[in-house]
This record gives structure tokens, C-alpha cells and sequence, in this order.
């Protein structure tokens, strides 16, 4: 293979400004634990900029891939690198990368500003920057009390608050997100933003494909371990979802009859109307004028980026829930699901 | 190739030093020992209990000396009986050294400490010598403490210092309970190793917290190899238990805080202070050792 760049480096880039090299690179990272394969030979890149978003369902994986970023479990194959580096060759590791990989993993009985001050020592930076990120993250009025007694949004915002410490340029956040009321979702997606605007690389893993879309520019898609996509956003879902139109008129048979003959695939829709796969609405428009069908609602319909996932992810679901309804095993990866089925409802 | 760097202008100052390393960590590990409540309750547990259980000792012993036979007269040593009350705050020691490590992976706060500090032989490292360091002096103060209280409470109780030169004869037929000065030969030897004592099992007990990373475990562990592993060795056949004996961390202690070799050779049951000391210092070196190389390879 003579490419040295891969999908999403300079050349053959689909975007119309030129990316800048990847800051955290992993190539063919695996980790077994036992005989459970937590990442199966995974390969992706993020940039330096924009926020790239981690998504994968429970236990795909996520929290594992970012402890081998981290250096903290060794990969049983491949690498990763931060700026080219591995994690144990940073020689200040927290002005170079900061982290929140669980929330509540401070001693009960220390103080947030114990607890920053300890971390701040091993890497020398300055007792000030303590107080400025509990100031940045609204913690300033409690940061002698207990972190023991934290709610789970506090404790959020302390591990925040330890990763900001360094003022590092590459941030991970594994589920920043848990346990903050919608206040705090709409303060750490701001955050995110402005991080990456800085400059910064920012890589935020979630099982929540609705909040990565309204945070993330760049999507690393992961299913038991294994890479699903490692696109942008946009592209992720230009790719993975068909185009629907749904389209209502009094003569809904014939309608039927016409779009049919015109080698569209259309199926009866919710409330009477049709859904037409892989058209456009002119395309539907116009062979409903041809045939001089009146219309009385001709409406493109995007899927949402939840669909599509769990689309994509539902045969890559270590844990289904208990539902009655729930596919037994193993659904056809193209098979469109329950929440599949209702696309553009 | 040539990376596009992303432009950021930091707030901090560069660091001094080449890279992170023992030296921030030592103040870290500094840190999270002095605030938490824990770590002075356990502190002044070694203190109260150590000097008190002495004192307590003592006194007994003194009402009893009149009632002694020749050979328990001949066997008493006011220096290591003032050292009893450490053979309860080692408990508190323990309790202590294992928190330090699995109180940080019992919340998942080893891993934020191993991300900081790559170089995970510093961390285990910094750990042992803060613990250590604390030890040394809590321990030294209980030591010294309950050397001098111990010895008021026999002089309270009518007890005479024997003179220069005097020997076990004049022990054995001293009328009051003999009192030791610090000046006694290997009296202050005798002090120093009770304390040393509690840092070598502090050591012995991090070290366990590492290797196991559970404070239940980590303490059952250790409290068992200084309670249990007596029992156990106690009921096997004598002649291969006298041979074993010597080498409990407990006997250890025993031997290490000794002031007569008298004592010390008694039946062979209890080495000399330094070979116990040393012996001691290698339990705690190998099991720091075992340590290190596991917290290298393991994942956090
Ligand atoms: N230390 C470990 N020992 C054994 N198995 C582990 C360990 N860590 C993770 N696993 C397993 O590896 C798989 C991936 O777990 P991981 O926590 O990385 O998933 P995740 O994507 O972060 O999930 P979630 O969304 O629930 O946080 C799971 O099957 C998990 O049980
Ligand atoms: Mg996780």
C-alpha cells in the first residue's frame, strides 16, 4: 500500500479546507480481557479543532479505547499515539492531555481543592491555575467541602475541572454528560465548542447519537469493539441514510400504482400516506405530475442520527433490554429495525 | 509532511524540571496523606495506643516483680516491654499503608495518579516514602514516648536503676523492678528499632495494598500474616516450628526492640536486632518489589 495517508489525511480529502494530521492516531489497537475482545482492531484518527465524538453502544468498547490512549491498559495489539507519541513519553502528561474517565474517582474525603492540588504537584503547574479551573467550572463556592458529598453534577464538573488543569491541547471526556440536568448538557456542549474553537482536540465518547449531533464535527462509530465509521457528521449521515419522501394524495392506490412503475420503491406510510425510499421529492414530484395525481403533501424526510445508529449498532448490541418485541438475535445489519422502520415519521 | 500545529497561547509557565517524576509526586502523595481524616486518626491511634499499652504493661509488671521466679526475672527487659503498646499500633500502621493505595483504587483515583505520572515505579515509589517518612516520625515519637513514660511508671512503682556493670545476677536478685536508662547499652538501639519497626511494616503494607488493590483484602492480608501466621505455625511439629519462628514479621519486632542479647538468644527464639531488622527490611523490599514489577504490567 503505497497511501500513507488514510481516509481522512490530506490527500483525498472530501472536505473543502485541508484537515490538519491527526493529533491522537490509533492503528489496529485491540484488547482482549480474557476471552472477552473489548476493541477488536481499531483504526481511527482525530484531528485538532473540532470536536470529535466517540459513539458506540454500552459496553462496545469506548471506556476501554480511551484507557489505552491514556496508557493505562496496554493494548494486547496495535498502538495509539498522541501527536505521535505514545502516552508514557509525554514528558508532562497533564499539560499535554487532560482526561475525565469517571466522574466520581476522587477520595471521599478530600476536597476538590486537595484534590486538584495534588494533581497539579505531579506535573508543576502553579497553585493559581487550581483556583481558576474550579472558578472556570463553577465549583469556587465548594471547593474546601468534601467531594464525598458532591451530587453526580458536581463531580462532573470537578473531573472537568482536573482535566482542564494542565491547559492541555488534547482533552478526552468519556460521558461527560451523565448525570447533569439540562443546564449543565447545554454548559459542557458550549464547552466542548469553545475547547476545540481554541484549537484544541477534543474527543468526547457517548451512547447518544442525538447530542453528538448538536456537539460534534467529526463521528468515530464503534460496535463491539470494532470500527463502524470514522467520518464527519455530515457525511456519516449522508451516507447511512436513504432519503425518504413521504408523500399524501386523495388517490393513494393509483399513486401507488404509478410511482411503482416508475421503478421507485414506495410503501403505504403512517396516516394514509406513502413513503417513497431512495427518491428525491422532484423525482416524486414529477412522476406524480406525469400522471396528473394530485398532491397534497410531497415532504422530504432526513432520519434523525439516533435512527441511524441504532440502526447501524442493532446487531452490534451486547445488551439488549427486555422488550417483548426485541429481535431475537442477530437481525441482517441492513434490515431496518422498529425505530428504523418509522424513519421521517 | 508537516503538521498544521494548532495555535494556543497557555497560561502556564513552563516547568522547571526535564519531565514528571518523583519529585512532583512526592509533594502529590504529600498532599493527598495530610488531607484526608483518616490518615491523623490513624496517627493518633499509633500514639495513644503505643505509649498507653505500654504504660499499662509496666505497671503490671512492676506489681508483679516481687512474685517472679528467677528465670521471668532474669527474662525481663523494661526497654522492649516499654515497646509493647507497638505491637498494637502496628495494627493502626497497616490500616494506614494500605489505605494510601486502595483507598485511591477503590474509587478509580489510581488511574488520574498513573495518567499523571506515566512512570508508575515513581508513583509506588513516592507512596513508600511518604508513608514512610510520616511513619518514621509518628513511630519514633511513640517509641521514644513510651521508653521514657514506661520507665517513670516503674520509677513510680518503686523501681531502681541498676548500676553500671551490673549483671544478670543482680537482676535476678534485684529486690525492686530494675529501670533502664537511655544510656543502658542497646537502649537507645532498642528504642530506634521499635519504631523502625512500625515504617518497615508500613512498607510491608503499601506494598500489599498494591499488589491486592483492595483495603478489605489488603488489610485481612496483612493482619494475618502478623496473627494468623503465628497460629499457624504454632501447631506444627516444634521442631520444625522453633526453626520457623524467628522469622515472623511479629518475632521480628520482638527480637528488634530487644536491649540484651541475653534475651535475644534465649532458646534461639528470636534473632539478634540487627539480623531481625535486616530480615524484616528484606520481607518488605521483596514485597515492594513484587509490587513495582506488577504495577508496571498491569493495566490500571
Ligand atoms: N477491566 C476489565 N476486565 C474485564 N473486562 C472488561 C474490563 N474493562 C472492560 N471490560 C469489558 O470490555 C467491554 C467493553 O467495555 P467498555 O467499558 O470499554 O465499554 P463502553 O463502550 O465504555 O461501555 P459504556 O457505554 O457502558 O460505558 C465490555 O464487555 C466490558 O465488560
Ligand atoms: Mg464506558
Amino acid at each position: 500500500m503505497c497511501r500513507p495517508v488514510g481516509r481522512s489525511g490530506l490527500l483525498g480529502s472530501i472536505h473543502a479546507e485541508p484537515r490538519a494530521l491527526p493529533v491522537i492516531s490509533a492503528v489496529g489497537l485491540s484488547k482482549s480481557y480474557g476471552s472477552t475482545r473489548a476493541v477488536d482492531e481499531l483504526s481511527f484518527e482525530v484531528r485538532s479543532g473540532v470536536v470529535t465524538g466517540f459513539l458506540g453502544p454500552n459496553g462496545s468498547g469506548k471506556s476501554t479505547t480511551m484507557r489505552m490512549v491514556m496508557g493505562l491498559d496496554r493494548p494486547t495489539a496495535g498502538s495509539v499515539t498522541i501527536n505521535g507519541v505514545g502516552y508514557h513519553d509525554l514528558r508532562w502528561p497533564l499539560r499535554e492531555v487532560g482526561a475525565l474517565l469517571e466522574a466520581k474517582a476522587v477520595h471521599p474525603g478530600r476536597s476538590a481543592y486537595a484534590h486538584l492540588l495534588s494533581l497539579a504537584q505531579t506535573n508543576a503547574i502553579p497553585r493559581s491555575r487550581v483556583d481558576d479551573v474550579l472558578a472556570m467550572v463553577g465549583l469556587e463556592g465548594v471547593s474546601r467541602r468534601k467531594a464525598g458529598k458532591f451530587s453526580l453534577g458536581m463531580s462532573q464538573r470537578l473531573g472537568i475541572a482536573s482535566a482542564l488543569l494542565g491547559d492541555p491541547g488534547v482533552l478526552l471526556f468519556d460521558e461527560p454528560i451523565n448525570g447533569l440536568d439540562p443546564e449543565g448538557i447545554l454548559w459542557v456542549r458550549n464547552l466542548l465548542k469553545s475547547l476545540a474553537a481554541e484549537g484544541r482536540t477534543v474527543f468526547v465518547s457517548s451512547h447518544l447519537m442525538s447530542e453528538m449531533a448538536q456537539t460534534a464535527t467529526d463521528l468515530v462509530v464503534i460496535g463491539r469493539g470494532r470500527l463502524i465509521s470514522d467520518t464527519s457528521v455530515e457525511n456519516f449521515i449522508a451516507s447511512n441514510t436513504e432519503s425518504t419522501v413521504l408523500v399524501r394524495t386523495p388517490e393513494t392506490e393509483r399513486l401507488q400504482g404509478v410511482l411503482a412503475a416508475a421503478g421507485l420503491r414506495v410503501a403505504p406510510g403512517a396516516d394514509g400516506g406513502l413513503v417513497v425510499t431512495g427518491a428525491t421529492a422532484v423525482q416524486v414530484g414529477e412522476a406524480a405530475h406525469a400522471a396528473s395525481v394530485m398532491l397534497h403533501e410531497l415532504s422530504p424526510q432526513q432520519a434523525s442520527l439516533e435512527e441511524v445508529f441504532m440502526d447501524m449498532t442493532s446487531d452490534m448490541v451486547d445488551y439488549h433490554g427486555l422488550t417483548p418485541d426485541a429481535p431475537v438475535d442477530g437481525a441482517p445489519a441492513g434490515a431496518p429495525s422498529g425505530a428504523g422502520a418509522e424513519v421521517g415519521r | 509532511m508537516t503538521a498544521i500545529a494548532p495555535t494556543r497561547v497557555t497560561s502556564l509557565p513552563e516547568p522547571s524540571g526535564r519531565r514528571a517524576g518523583l519529585r512532583g509526586e512526592l509533594a502529590s502523595e504529600w498532599t493527598k496523606l495530610r488531607t484526608v481524616r483518616s490518615t491523623w486518626i490513624c496517627l493518633a491511634i499509633i500514639v495513644v495506643a503505643g505509649v498507653g499499652l505500654s504504660a499499662l504493661v509496666l505497671s503490671i509488671e512492676a506489681g508483679r516483680w516481687v512474685h517472679l521466679a528467677a528465670d521471668e526475672r532474669a527474662l525481663f527487659d523494661p526497654v522492649r516491654s516499654s515497646q509493647t503498646g507497638l505491637f498494637l499500633a502496628e495494627f493502626v500502621v497497616g490500616v494506614l499503608g494500605a489505605l494510601v493505595v486502595t483507598s485511591e483504587y477503590g474509587t478509580g483515583a489510581m488511574r488520574t495518579t498513573l495518567a499523571s505520572v506515566p512512570r508508575r515505579t515513581s508513583v509506588l515509589i513516592a507512596k513508600l516514602l511518604v508513608v514512610g517518612a510520616v511513619v518514621l516520625v509518628v513511630a519514633e515519637v511513640t517509641a521514644f514516648a513510651s521508653f521514657f513514660v514506661g520507665q517513670a511508671v516503674l520509677l513510680g512503682q518503686g523501681g531502681t536503676s541498676l548500676p553500671a556493670g551490673s549483671t544478670l545476677i543482680d537482676q535476678v536478685h534485684a529486690a525492686n523492678v530494675p529501670v533502664y536508662g537511655i544510656g543502658h547499652p542497646g537502649a537507645l538501639r532498642a528504642v530506634f528499632f521499635g519504631g523502625l519497626y512500625l515504617v518497615l511494616l508500613a512498607f510491608l503494607a503499601c506494598a500489599i495494598g498494591f499488589i491486592l488493590r483492595h483495603t478489605a483484602g489488603s488489610i485481612s492480608t496483612y493482619v494475618g500474616v502478623l496473627l494468623v501466621l503465628p497460629l499457624i505455625v504454632s501447631i506444627l511439629p516444634s521442631s520444625f516450628a522453633n526453626s520457623f519462628e524467628k522469622y515472623l514479621p511479629s518475632n521480628l519486632g520482638l527480637g528488634m526492640t530487644a536491649v540484651t542479647t541475653r534475651t535475644t538468644d534465649f532458646a534461639g527464639i528470636l534473632l539478634t536486632p540487627w539480623v531481625a531488622a535486616g530480615v524484616l527490611a528484606a520481607y518488605a523490599a521483596a514485597a515492594s518489589l513484587l509490587a513495582g514489577w506488577l504495577l508496571v504490567r498491569r493495566d490500571a
